[in-house]
C-alpha cells in the first residue's frame, strides 16, 4: 500500500533518473570538461585516465562484493602498500625473480583478507570494525617490516612492465583493470558464489536456512577484496618504481565512494561490477578535469569531498518510494 | 454496554495514483466499546488505520472526534486527540526500564531539561493502578515476556490520555494464556471508558473480546454488526465472499489419510535439547499431514530447527528411511531430502530485494548449476514451472519478491522448498499473515505434497488450521509432548484443552 | 535488577588494576611518578575523545572524522595566534566552536542528507583533512613554521598540580558534564531511546534529528579539547595532527561498555578504557616493545573488545530466552 505521493509523470521522471542518474552524470560531467577543456577528449588522455584509474578500479571491483553483503572494507589502502613492500622485499631476495614476487605480495593479502573474513564471517563481528582494527594492525605490521622509508624497485624489466609498461599504447595496467572486471561480472552473473553474495546482502538467515554456505561466502568476499588490494600494490609498486609502507592513506574513501556512487546500497543485497566500473569512471574523471583545470590539490580533496557526499546523499535516496 | 461516540470517520476514501486502496468507509467507535476491524489482506485495513494515527490524509472524508472535525494527515493531532496505535512490532527501548519506557520521549522534567524521576514514578504508579496492569517499573523492556511488553506499549499510550486505542494484531506473537492475560486489560480499559478498535484475523479473538465489528472488503465497508448478532459462519461469509467459505470446513473431513501409505519417512526417538525440549518421540509417514500444535513458547520451533539442521540437539536420534542421521547445518538438511519453510517469512524465509526466480532457485541451485556455474535456461524453466504451479500472481520470474502481496510471497516460499522435490517437508506455522484465499490455496499444494506421498510435518497454532489439515496431531508443552491423535478420533476442544493443560 | 549499563564496568576496573599491577611487577620504571605522568599526559585527550565518541556510538553511529577535527582546530588555532596575532582568549574558544561546527556538519549530513554515520564521516575524515592543509600557514609561510606557540593561555594545559596535569583536570569536567547530561536529563533519555529503537523515538515525538546534531556536534567539540591539549603540549600544530586516533577513541569506547549496538553505555567507561590503553601501550613500551607495535596493539585491542561486546551481546540474548522459558 505504499505507493508513491508523486504524480505518475513525477514518478516516471524519478523512476527514469534513479535507474539512470549515474550515466547521465557521468556523461553531464564528460561534456562539461570537454567544453572548458578541449584537451580533456584527446585519446592520450581519455587512456590517461583509464590508466589512472586502473589502481582505484581494481580494488572497487573487489570491495562490491563485500558492500553487496553488506559488509565494509576500510583496510584495503594498508594492504595495497604491504603488498607493494612484500613484493620489493621477494625482489630484492630473490634476485629479480617477478612470479615469486607477485605470489608472495598475493599470498600476503589474501591471508589478512582470509583473516578478516574469518573475524566477520565465523565470529560474526562487525566488519566496520574489524577492518578499522585490520586498517591499523596492517599498517602496523608493515611499518614493523618496512620501516617509513621508500624503497627503490630498480627492477627487473618484466616487473616494471606490470604498471608503466604499454602494449600497442595502452598501458598494461589497463589490460590488469580489464582482466579484474572480466573476472568479476562472471562471478557475479554466472556463478552460485555471486548469486549467495546478493542473498547474503539481502538476508543473510534465510540464505542460510535455504542451505547457503554463508560464512564460506562471506569470507570468501573478504578475501576477493584483499586480493583486488594485493594486485593494486604490485601494480602500484611497479608504477612508481617504490614501495613504502606509508601509501595508500586514505585511498579506502575512492575506492568506498566509487562503490557506492555506482549505487551498490551499503546496506546490501543489490549493487553490481558494472556500475562500480562507472563510479570509479566518474570518480576518475573528476580528479582529472580538476587537474587539467588546474585547481590546487587541497582544493581537489575539499571538491571531490563535496561531490561524493552529494553523491551519495542521491545514491542513497530510495525515489521510488516515499514514507 | 457502550457510551458516547468518541470518534466518527464519515465516507473515508484514499487513492495512490489508480490503485483505490479505500473507496468509502464510514465507523463510528464508542466510549467503552471494543471494535473489531476485519478483512482480508488489502481490503483496505491497514490504509484506515493509517488515517485515524494520521499517518496518511484521506482523499475523501472527514474524521469527527469529540464533536469536532478534525484535521487529518497530523500524527501529532491526532495524538493530541487521543488516538493511539499500538503497532504489531515493538515500538519500546528494549535496554531501557518500563518506566521510562512508560514515558518515552515524554520523561517529565523540571526545567533545563532536569529529568522529575519521582514525579515520574508517580505518575506511573498511578496509571498502572487506575487500570489495574501488573507491570514491575524497574525491570528492563528486553528482560520481559512479549506479553508483558505489550502491556508497556498500553501502559505507554494510556499515559498520553488516550480515549481511542488502535490495536494491530496485537495477539500475533502472544502465546494464549498470554493472550488470556491481554484480554483482561482490554477488558479493564473498557470498564474505564476508553474505545478500542481491535485488528485480528482469528474468529476466537473476536467473538470473545469484541463488541462490535466492521468488516472491510475491497476498500468498502460492507458489514457493521453487534458480535452478539451474528455467528462465526455469517461474519467468515462476509470477509472471504460466499463460495470460498463454504468449502473450507466440509473439505477437511473428507481427504484425511493417517500414517499415509504406511511407510515411515521419518522418526524422531528421544531427541532432546537441553533447557528447550526433552523425551520427543513420533514418526512422520509418507503421505501424510502430521502437526504439531502448542502455545508459542513450547519450543516447537526449536524443534523442528534442530530436526532441519538449523540448530543441534543433544540427545536422541533422528532417523530418515531407516538411517540415523544428525544434520549440521541446513545444507545437510537439504541434502537429505528435508526442507523447512520458517514461520517469519521476512526475517527467515525470503531474500526481498531479489526476485521471484532468483529466490524460488535459492535451495536447488544444485540443479540448475554445473561445476558452480549457473544455466539460464535450466533456471527460466524452473521458475516457469514452479510460477504456474503455485499460482504465484502477477505470474513474472523477474518481479521483486518485496512487491508481491503476503499470501503471494508465502507461495514463493514454499515454491522454493519445492523446487528441492523434498521427501519430508516442515512448515512452521505456513499461513500466518496471509488472507483467506491464499491460506486455501496454501491447503491445496500441502494436499497434493501429501497425495503425491511426501511427508509434511506442520507446525501451527492456529487450532481451525489444525483441524482442517491435520491426519495425526502431537501437542507440545513447555518442550516435552503431551501426546499424539489421530484427527479423527479427537475433537478441536479437546486438542485445545491438551494444548492448555486440562 | 540488574542494570545492563553497568555490568561492564565492573569487571574493566578489575582488568585496569590487574594490568597496572602487572606492569608495576614487571617494569620498575612504571611504578614512578614520572611514568603516571606519562600515561596522565599522553592519553587524558584520548580519555577526552573516547567520551566525546560515545554520543554518536549510543545513538549507534560513530565518528571516525574525530582526529581530522583535530588537525583542523589545531591548525585554526596556530593561524589565529602564529598569522593574524590574535590573543588567546579569542584563539581557544574560536578553535573550539569550529570544532563543534565540523562535528556539527557530520550531523546535519547524517540527520538531513540520511548518510550513513560511517560514510559521512569517512568522507568528512578527508575533507576536513584537506581543509587543514589548505588553510595551513606552515605551508603558505614555511619561515613561521617553527615559531612556537607562547600565549600562556593556550600553554596552559600542560601545566601541572603536582604530578597531575591540567589536561587532565579538563577531562574530568568534560567527563562530568556529558555524564550529567547523559544521566539526569531528558535529553539523555532522548539519546538512548533513539541508539535502543529509532522508529519508537521517532513514533514518540523525539527530535532524532537534533539529537543527531547535537551528538555529533559534542563529539566534534570533545576533539576541539583534544586539539587543545596537543597543541599546548607541542606549542605548534602540525598538519597530520590526530592522524588515526579515531582507532584509540573508538576502541577506548568500546573496552569501556558502549555498545555498538547503540543504546547501552556510559561515559565512565570510555574513560577508563582509554587509561587501560594508555597503560597497556606505555607499559609494553617500558617492556621494550617497538613504538610501530603500538597501531597493531591498538588494532588487536579493538578487535578484542569488540569480540566481548559481541559475547556480551550473546550472553544477554540467552539470559532473555532463558527467563522467557522460566516464566512462560
Amino acid at each position: 500500500m505504499t505507493t508513491a505521493h508523486f504524480s505518475p509523470r513525477a514518478n516516471a521522471v524519478l523512476a527514469f533518473f534513479s535507474g539512470r542518474l549515474l550515466p547521465v552524470t557521468l556523461v553531464a560531467i564528460c561534456v562539461i570538461f570537454a567544453l572548458i577543456e578541449p584537451a580533456f577528449l584527446s585519446p592520450e588522455n581519455l587512456i590517461g585516465i583509464v590508466h589512472q584509474v586502473s589502481i582505484i578500479g581494481i580494488m572497487a571491483v573487489g570491495m562490491t562484493f563485500v558492500i553487496m553483503t553488506g559488509g565494509i572494507d576500510l583496510s584495503v589502502g594498508p594492504v595495497m602498500a604491504f603488498a607493494g613492500v612484500c613484493a620489493a622485499y621477494t625482489l630484492e631476495a630473490s634476485g629479480g625473480n617477478v612470479g615469486l614476487a607477485a605470489l608472495a605480495a598475493l599470498t600476503l593479502a589474501i591471508s589478512i583478507g582470509l583473516f578478516q573474513g574469518l573475524c566477520v564471517a565465523v565470529l560474526g563481528l562487525p566488519s566496520l570494525v574489524v577492518t578499522l582494527a585490520g586498517m591499523s594492525i596492517v599498517r602496523g605490521t608493515a611499518l614493523l617490516t618496512g620501516g617509513p622509508d621508500l624503497h627503490l624497485i630498480r627492477g627487473p624489466e618484466s616487473f616494471l612492465f606490470i604498471g608503466s609498461g604499454q602494449i600497442s599504447g595502452v598501458p598494461f595496467s589497463v589490460f590488469v583493470f580489464a582482466a579484474m572486471i572480466a573476472v568479476a561480472i562472471f562471478l557475479q552473473y554466472r556463478t552460485v558464489f555471486g548469486l549467495t553474495v546478493l542473498a547474503v546482502g539481502d538476508n543473510e538467515r534465510a540464505a542460510y536456512l535455504s542451505g547457503r554456505r554463508v560464512r564460506v561466502v562471506k569470507a570468501a568476499t573478504y578475501v576477493l577484496c584483499s586480493f583486488g588490494a594485493g594486485v593494486a600494490g604490485i601494480v602500484l609498486a611497479s608504477q612508481v618504481h617504490t614501495a613504502a609502507s606509508t601509501y595508500g592513506a586514505g585511498i579506502e574513501l575512492d575506492v568506498i565512494a566509487s562503490v557506492v556512487i555506482g549505487g551498490t546500497s551499503l546496506m546490501g543485497g543489490t549493487g553490481s561490477v558494472p556500475r562500480t566500473v562507472a563510479g570509479v569512471f566518474l570518480i576518475g574523471i573528476m580528479n582529472n578535469g580538476l587537474a587539467l583545470m588546474n585547481v590546487p590539490i587541497e582544493m581537489q580533496l575539499i571538491a571531490k569531498g563535496l561531490i561524493i557526499v552529494l553523491a551519495l546523499a542521491l545514491a542513497d535516496r530510495p525515489w521510488q518510494f516515499s514514507r | 454496554m457502550t457510551g458516547a461516540p468518541l470518534l466518527r470517520a464519515r465516507g473515508l476514501g484514499k487513492t495512490f495514483g489508480t490503485l483505490v486502496a479505500l473507496a468509502d468507509a464510514s465507523v463510528e467507535i464508542r466510549a467503552g466499546e471494543v471494535r473489531s476491524l476485519v478483512g482480508a489482506n488489502g481490503a483496505g485495513k491497514s490504509t484506515l488505520i493509517k488515517i485515524l494515527t494520521g499517518a496518511i490524509r484521506p482523499t475523501t472524508g472527514e474524521v469527527e472526534i469529540g464533536g469536532e472535525i478534525v484535521e487529518t494527515g497530523r500524527p501529532a493531532e491526532m495524538l493530541a486527540r487521543g488516538v493511539a496505535c499500538i503497532y504489531q512490532h515493538s515500538n519500546l527501548a528494549p535496554a531501557m526500564s518500563v518506566l521510562d519506557n512508560i514515558f518515552l520521549g515524554r520523561q517529565p522534567t523540571r526545567g533545563l531539561g532536569l529529568l522529575d524521576r519521582p514525579r515520574q514514578r508517580r505518575e506511573a504508579e498511578a496509571l498502572i493502578a487506575r487500570y489495574e496492569i501488573d507491570l514491575d517499573l524497574d525491570a528492563t523492556v528486553a528482560d520481559l515476556p512479549t506479553v508483558k511488553q505489550k502491556e508497556v506499549e498500553i501502559a505507554k499510550a494510556l499515559s498520553l490520555d488516550a480515549k481511542i486505542l488502535l490495536m494491530d494484531e496485537p495477539t500475533a506473537w502472544l502465546a494464549h494464556e498470554e493472550v488470556a492475560n491481554l484480554f483482561r486489560t482490554i477488558r479493564t480499559l473498557k470498564r474505564n471508558g476508553v474505545g478500542i478498535v481491535y485488528i485480528s484475523h482469528i474468529l476466537d479473538e473476536i467473538f470473545e473480546v469484541c463488541d462490535t465489528v466492521t468488516v472491510l472488503r475491497d476498500g468498502r465497508v460492507v458489514a457493521d454488526w453487534n458480535i452478539a448478532d451474528i455467528t462465526r459462519q455469517q461474519l467468515l461469509q462476509k470477509f472471504i465472499g460466499e463460495r470460498l467459505a463454504a468449502d473450507a470446513g466440509a473439505h477437511a473431513r473428507r481427504s484425511r489419510s493417517a500414517r499415509g501409505t504406511g511407510t515411515v519417512k521419518l522418526a524422531v526417538n528421544h531427541l532432546g535439547r537441553k533447557g528447550l525440549f526433552e523425551g520427543i518421540d513420533f514418526e512422520v509417514y509418507a503421505g501424510e499431514i502430521f502437526c504439531i500444535t502448542g502455545l508459542i513458547g513450547s519450543k516447537r520451533t526449536e524443534l523442528v530447527r534442530s530436526i532441519f539442521g538449523a540448530d543441534r540437539f543433544d540427545s536422541g536420534t533422528i532417523v530418515i528411511d531407516g538411517t540415523e542421521v544428525r544434520p549440521r547445518n541446513p545444507a545437510d538438511g537439504i541434502g537429505r531430502g528435508v526442507g523447512f519453510v520458517p514461520e517469519d517469512r521476512h526475517r527467515d524465509g525470503l531474500m526481498l530485494k531479489m526476485s521471484v526466480e532468483q529466490n524460488l532457485i535459492m535451495s536447488a541451485l544444485g540443479d540448475v548449476t554445473d561445476w558452480g556455474l549457473m544455466r539460464r535456461s535450466r533456471i527460466a524453466d524452473m521458475s516457469r514451472a514452479a510460477i504456474a504451479d503455485l499460482n504465484i500472481l502477477p505470474p513474472e520470474p523477474h518481479k521483486e519478491v518485496a512487491k508481491l502481496s503476503g499470501g503471494n510471497q508465502q507461495k514463493v516460499l514454499i515454491g522454493k522448498w519445492l523446487q528441492i522435490h523434498p521427501d519430508i517437508l516442515l512448515l512452521d506455522e505456513p499461513t500466518v499473515g496471509v488472507d483467506v484465499g491464499a491460506k486455501a490455496e496454501i491447503y491445496t499444494i500441502l494436499r497434493k505434497l501429501k497425495a503425491e506421498g511426501r511427508a509434511i510435518l506442520v507446525v501451527s497454532s492456529d487450532m481451525e488450521e489444525v483441524m482442517t489439515i491435520a491426519d495425526r496431531i502431537m501437542v507440545m508443552r513447555s518442550g516435552r509432548m503431551v501426546g499424539i491423535w489421530d484427527a479423527d478420533a479427537v475433537t478441536q476442544q479437546e486438542i485445545v484443552a491438551y494444548v492448555g493443560g486440562e | 535488577m540488574i542494570r545492563t549499563a553497568r555490568l561492564p564496568n565492573r569487571e574493566l576496573i578489575i582488568v585496569f588494576v590487574v594490568t597496572i599491577a602487572v606492569f608495576c611487577w614487571l617494569s620498575g620504571s612504571f611504578r614512578t611518578t614520572g611514568n603516571l605522568e606519562n600515561v596522565l599526559i599522553g592519553f587524558s585527550h584520548t580519555a577526552i575523545l573516547a567520551v566525546g565518541q560515545s554520543l554518536p556510538l549510543l545513538l549507534g553511529g560513530i565518528d571516525l572524522s574525530v582526529g581530522s577535527i583535530m588537525a583542523l582546530a589545531g591548525m585554526a588555532a596556530f593561524d589565529a595566534y602564529i598569522v593574524l596575532g590574535l590573543p588567546g582568549w579569542i584563539v581557544l574558544p574560536g578553535a573550539l566552536v569550529l570544532a563543534t561546527l565540523a562535528g556539527a556538519v557530520n550531523g546535519v549530513l547524517i540527520a538531513k542528507l540520511k548518510l550513513q554515520p560511517f560514510i559521512a564521516t569517512l568522507a568528512t575524515m578527508a575533507a576536513y583533512r584537506g581543509l587543514t592543509y589548505a588553510i595551513s600557514g606552515r605551508q603558505i609561510w614555511p619561515e613561521i613554521a617553527t615559531r612556537p606557540i607562547t600565549d600562556p593561555l593556550i600553554v596552559a594545559f600542560d601545566d601541572y598540580v603536582g604530578h597531575v596535569p591540567y589536561a587532565f583536570f579538563l577531562l574530568l569536567i568534560v567527563f562530568a558534564v556529558v555524564q550529567l547530561l547523559l544521566g539526569v536529563t531528558k535529553f539523555g533519555r532522548d539519546l538512548y531511546t533513539i541508539g535502543g529503537n529509532v522508529e519508537a523515538a521517532r513514533l514518540c515525538g523525539i527530535n532524532v534529528d537534533r539529537a543527531v546534531i547535537i551528538s555529533y556536534s559534542i563529539s566534534g567539540l570533545c576533539a576541539g579539547f583534544a586539539a587543545l591539549v596537543l597543541v599546548s603540549r607541542m606549542t605548534t600544530s602540525t598538519e597530520s595532527l590526530g592522524i588515526g586516533i579515531e582507532m584509540s577513541a573508538i576502541a577506548a569506547a568500546i573496552i569501556g561498555g558502549v555498545s555498538l549496538q547503540g543504546g547501552i553505555g556510559n561515559v565512565f567507561g570510555p574513560v577508563i578504557g582509554a587509561f587501560l590503553l594508555g597503560v597497556v601501550l606505555i607499559g609494553l613500551n617500558l617492556v621494550g616493545i617497538p613504538t610501530y607495535a603500538q597501531p597493531v596493539l591498538t588494532g588487536l585491542i579493538l578487535l578484542g573488545a569488540v569480540w566481548y561486546d559481541r559475547l556480551l551481546v550473546q550472553r544477554r540474548a540467552r539470559a532473555i530466552l532463558a527467563k522467557q522459558a522460566a516464566n512462560p
